[in-house]
C-alpha cells in the first residue's frame, strides 16, 4: 500500500533525474507528456507572443461553456 | 521496438544516402560541421524574424549536417580529436545563434517575459554541455538527464512548425535545469564513492 502511495512520487523523481537511454519505452512516456503539453497547452495560457489561438484544450473548454 | 526507436530508424534511412553520398564526394567531416552552423544561423536568423515555419526547414537542412559528420568521419577514417572537439564548440554556437534568434524577436515585440526565458533556457543548455564535459573530465561518464541536444533540436524544430515556441522554451528551460542538478547530483555522487573506495583499499 506505501508502495503504491509512493508511485507518483518516484515517477516525478524518475522522470526529473532521468537515467533511461533514448528509445526505451520510458522514453516514449516522456516524449509523449511533453508533445501533450505543448500542443494541448492553450497559448493563452502561456501568454505566448506568437501563436495564436487557444490549442485544443482551449477549444473544448470553449465548446463546454466553462 | 519503440515508437521513437521506430521513427529514429525511418529517419536513418534517408541521412544513410546522404552519408553515403558525402562519403562517395570525399567531404571532410569538419567543413560539414561548419556548413552546419553556418545553416543554423540562416536558421536563427528566421526565428528572429518570426518565420517559424522558415526557420524549421533550415534547422532540418543545418541538422542533417550536424548528425552526418561525425558518421562520414568514420566511414572516411578521418576520426580525430580534434575533430571531435571541434564539433563539440561549433554544436554550441548552433545551439546559442538559435536562441539569439528568438531572443531578439522577443525583444523586438517588447515581451520582456519571454526574452528572460529564452536566455535562462540558452544559459541551462548550454550548462548541459558544460557539466557533462567538466564531470567526464573528474569521472568515466556522466550520461544522465534528459534535455541534451538532439532533444533540443527536435523540440525547437516542433516549436517552428506548429507555432508553439513559448510551451517549447517552457520546457526547454525546466528539463534543462533538472538535466544541470541531475549531472551534478551523479558526479558528486561517483566522486564520493570513489573516496570511499580509496580510503578502504
Amino acid at each position: 500500500m506505501r508502495q503504491l502511495a509512493d508511485l507518483p512520487l518516484r515517477v516525478l523523481w524518475n522522470a526529473f533525474f532521468w537515467t533511461y537511454e533514448r528509445a526505451t519505452w520510458q522514453y516514449d512516456i516522456m516524449v509523449i507528456a511533453i508533445l501533450a503539453f505543448i500542443w494541448l497547452t492553450p497559448p493563452v495560457w502561456l501568454n505566448d507572443p506568437m501563436a495564436t489561438g487557444y490549442g485544443p484544450i482551449g477549444w473544448i473548454v470553449d465548446r463546454l461553456g466553462l | 521496438m519503440t515508437v521513437t526507436g521506430l521513427i529514429g530508424s525511418l529517419c536513418m534511412f534517408p541521412l544513410r544516402l546522404i552519408i553515403s553520398a558525402c562519403v562517395r564526394l570525399r567531404i571532410h567531416p569538419n567543413i560539414l560541421t561548419f556548413v552546419g552552423v553556418l545553416i543554423n544561423v540562416a536558421a536563427a536568423w528566421a526565428l528572429g524574424l518570426g518565420k517559424f515555419v522558415t526557420a524549421g526547414v533550415i534547422m532540418i537542412i543545418a541538422n542533417i549536417f550536424d548528425f552526418i559528420d561525425g558518421k562520414v568521419a568514420v566511414e572516411l577514417n578521418e576520426v580525430s580529436a580534434f575533430g571531435g572537439f571541434w564539433d563539440s564548440v561549433i554544436d554550441r554556437f548552433s545551439d546559442i545563434s538559435l536562441f539569439i534568434g528568438l531572443i531578439f524577436l522577443y525583444s523586438t515585440l517588447d515581451r520582456t517575459d519571454y526574452v528572460m526565458i529564452a536566455a535562462l533556457a540558452m544559459m541551462f543548455a548550454i550548462m548541459t554541455s558544460y557539466t557533462r564535459a567538466r564531470a567526464e573530465s573528474l569521472i568515466k561518464k556522466c550520461k544522465v538527464g534528459f534535455m541534451e541536444r538532439p532533444e533540443r533540436i527536435v523540440l525547437f524544430m516542433i516549436g517552428a512548425f506548429t507555432n508553439r515556441m513559448a510551451a517549447v522554451l517552457w520546457v526547454i528551460l525546466i528539463l534543462s535545469i533538472f538535466t544541470v542538478a541531475d549531472r551534478i547530483i551523479y558526479t558528486y555522487r561517483e566522486l564520493r564513492e570513489t573516496r570511499e573506495r580509496e580510503a578502504l583499499a
